[in-house]
């Protein structure tokens, strides 16, 4: 008896232990299939440019994101912050103020986006779904009256593109720029709601937020807080983005949204209570990452990419949900 | 008359309510709901007086077609909603509803292409449509995971794979079916129009007329009590996700009528698709979705479009007076449920 109900308890330990490193062995997996088939795949330079040009920007929109969904809630308009902070951004640069105007004035624009969020959220009562997808759809229309339907505004070098240069294309301490500012971001936002009392108020507002509100936690305060930091965060990645392919383009925020919210949500599974961390969310935007750049090495063309990574993310999240379930 | 009586069931909170208080509750949800049908109706009587042919039968006629491909997403939507409870990350939602229909409408626009007859062609993408459909149900429901994110993932490949088809161009299409539903027309009202009037009564008698739909509504809003009283909630959640897949397949059809060709981009038509099933649980006595109420909110968001198209406003104008309604709307339903005093 005794025997048998051991050796039921091992086997779901294995499948508890498999279901919470799912990503983590796939992850492994996925870079061992890649080094065989590609041998450029495990160079510095190839992982060099993985991490400058698909992880910093992604995972900075996906460190607000984790934010946000700890708090129970989402924020759609993460592209509508890109974009803004990227249109105030090289607006203000073309008319000719300098990097410093430029920055203050983009993560401004992001800030207001932040702030019209917290207030439909906390004041208004809208759920956050509907908030911000009312919000996404006005900032799509803002941007498209601004720039007549859509043109894309370039920065030539007759504008103040030596400011602008600044940003993404140097370094220090032989680190870029881009991957410095992440670094920074996520130790911020590590510390910030895994280790100390406005991520504790988070991570209670996300579990329980009825029982959040009575034990006397400011729900609207904290709640605008959480929104507003998001917004900036994808202030951040726009003006990123922007002063990496010297332009604005309309509208171009969105594409971070799913990802982002997938990589946060496939971070949720390092947690036996599906809870977003900031860990969890690096990971996520790593296997995205990867996936995309290993593809693209192997000779997959960029329509198989997409069905690639489709098909990958729906496998681990299978892998990892299947065999939670299995395992109670 | 069944799902009224269903809401009261389902509504019936555990405190017990005073006479007075709930009727409270029922007037400040009428007063709700009578506000956003006037400013609906507001709305409209302002383009009935300034938009010129804005009442035409061709112009009414004109609106219901362009809403016909919004509608049958919209329902697809909806069923989802209904069966898998409106939480903001756990209840249902599907994502790949869009990508599904643009999958379906380049298979359906590639073989119509290469030869093959309306029949096969227009099975072959309902197949596509549902099997898209039954990928949905076994990742929610076989393998818990949660809906957002299986769909994510499934919006992904049918995107990539609708890209791997048709290489990102546009595939012509001419077809019998095609020639019917662009030109053929039956008491004056064309065939896209007579589609969504017909798709309409079949969901609103599905879902409103029916015990089924009574027993979805159930599974949705209490699935332990639908579990205790014996209804088979992973049947009704996976039928709802492979309803959602054939509507898509139905919509795919339209959209190739009405381009005569399957084009790249029917992604975007995603947060319409979620805006109007979202906006239509204000048309509904408690605030839930609603067949009816989709098709309103659908109808409302072309006859919007298309009155500023009529009074020569920017296009550019419409996403964003689409956003704004939608919070107000939101923020006076909300405002009402809180002033209930319900928690």
């Amino acid at each position: 008896m005794s025997v048998s109900a051991n050796d039921n308890s091992a086997k779901v330990s294995v499948r508890g232990f498999l279901a919470k490193y799912s990503v983590l062995i796939a992850f492994a997996v996925i870079v061992i299939l890649f080094a065989v088939a590609s041998p450029t795949f495990l160079t510095p330079a190839n992982l060099f440019n993985v991490l400058v040009n698909n992880v910093v920007m992604l995972a900075i929109v996906a460190l607000g994101l984790t934010i946000v969904i700890s708090s129970g809630g989402i924020d759609l308009s993460v592209g509508v912050s890109v974009d803004m902070a990227s249109m105030i951004f090289v607006m203000l640069l073309a008319a000719g103020y300098g990097g410093v105007v430029g920055v203050a004035g983009g993560l401004g624009a992001a800030l207001i986006v932040g702030i019209l969020n917290a207030i439909l959220i906390t004041r208004l009562n809208i759920s956050p779904f509907l908030a911000t997808l009312g919000v996404l759809f006005i900032g799509q229309s803002t941007q498209q009256l601004a720039t007549s339907g859509g043109q894309p505004i370039y920065l030539t070098s007759g504008y103040a593109a030596d400011q602008f240069n600044a940003i993404a294309r140097t370094a220090l301490f032989g680190i870029p720029t881009p991957v410095l500012v992440l670094i920074v971001l996520v130790i911020a936002v590590h510390v910030l709601l895994h280790r100390s009392v406005f991520g504790r108020y988070v991570q209670a507002m996300g579990a329980q937020p009825g029982v959040a509100w009575y034990s006397g936690i400011r729900v609207p305060r904290e709640l605008s807080m959480v929104h507003v930091l998001c917004a900036l965060l994808a202030g951040v990645t726009g003006i990123l983005l922007s002063s990496t392919v010297k332009s604005y383009v309309p509208l171009s925020g969105n594409a971070f949204l799913l990802d982002a919210i997938g990589a946060t949500f496939i971070g949720t599974t390092l947690s036996r209570e599906r809870k977003p961390s900031v860990i969890g969310t690096l990971l996520g935007v790593l296997l995205l990452a990867i996936v995309k750049n290993g593809l693209l090495l192997v000779g997959w063309n960029f329509y198989w990419q997409q069905v690639g990574i489709g098909v990958l993310v729906f496998l681990v999240l299978a892998a990892s949900f299947g065999l939670r379930r299995a395992a109670h | 008359m069944s799902a009224t009586v269903l809401h009261t069931e389902v509504g019936v909170s555990d405190e017990k309510q005073t006479a007075a208080k709930s009727a409270g509750r029922r007037f400040g949800a009428l007063v709700v709901r009578l506000g956003a049908i006037a400013a609906f109706a507001a709305i409209m009587a302002y383009f009935v007086i300034f938009a010129p042919g804005f009442t035409s039968t061709f112009n009414l006629i004109n609106v219901v077609e362009q809403s016909a491909i919004l509608g049958v997403l919209a329902y697809g939507m909806t069923a989802v909603i209904i069966g898998g409870g409106s939480d903001v990350t756990e209840g249902g939602i599907d994502l790949s509803i869009a990508a599904n229909m643009g999958l379906c409408a380049a298979v359906y626009a590639t073989l119509l292409s290469m030869g093959y007859g309306d029949f096969l062609s227009v099975l072959a993408a309902i197949a596509v449509g549902m099997a898209v459909g039954a990928l949905n149900a076994l990742a929610v429901v076989g393998l818990g995971i949660l809906p957002l994110l299986a769909t994510l993932a499934v919006l992904n490949v049918a995107a990539g794979m609708e890209l791997t088809l048709t290489q990102n161009t546009v595939v012509g299409a001419s077809s019998p079916l095609l020639g019917v539903l662009v030109s053929g027309s039956f008491l004056g009202v064309s065939a896209l129009a007579w589609a969504l009037i017909v798709f309409s009564a079949i969901m609103i008698v599905l879902v409103h007329g029916t015990s089924f739909g009574l027993r979805l509504y159930a599974v949705g809003g209490h699935p332990e009590a639908a579990r205790a009283a014996g209804i088979s909630v992973p049947f009704y959640v996976s039928f709802t996700y492979v309803l959602s897949g054939l509507c898509a397949a139905v919509a795919a059809i339209l959209t190739v009528s009405r381009l005569s060709a399957s084009t790249p981009g029917s992604g975007e038509l995603l947060l319409s698709v979620l805006a109007a099933a979202l906006l239509g649980t204000v048309f509904s006595r408690r605030f839930v979705p609603t067949m009816g109420g989709t098709l309103l909110s659908v109808l409302f968001i072309g006859l919007l479009a298309n009155g500023f198209q009529l009074l020569n406003v920017s296009s550019y104008w419409v996403n964003g007076v689409q956003g704004a309604l939608i919070l107000l709307v939101v923020a006076i339903t909300s405002f009402a449920r809180g002033s209930e005093g319900s928690r």
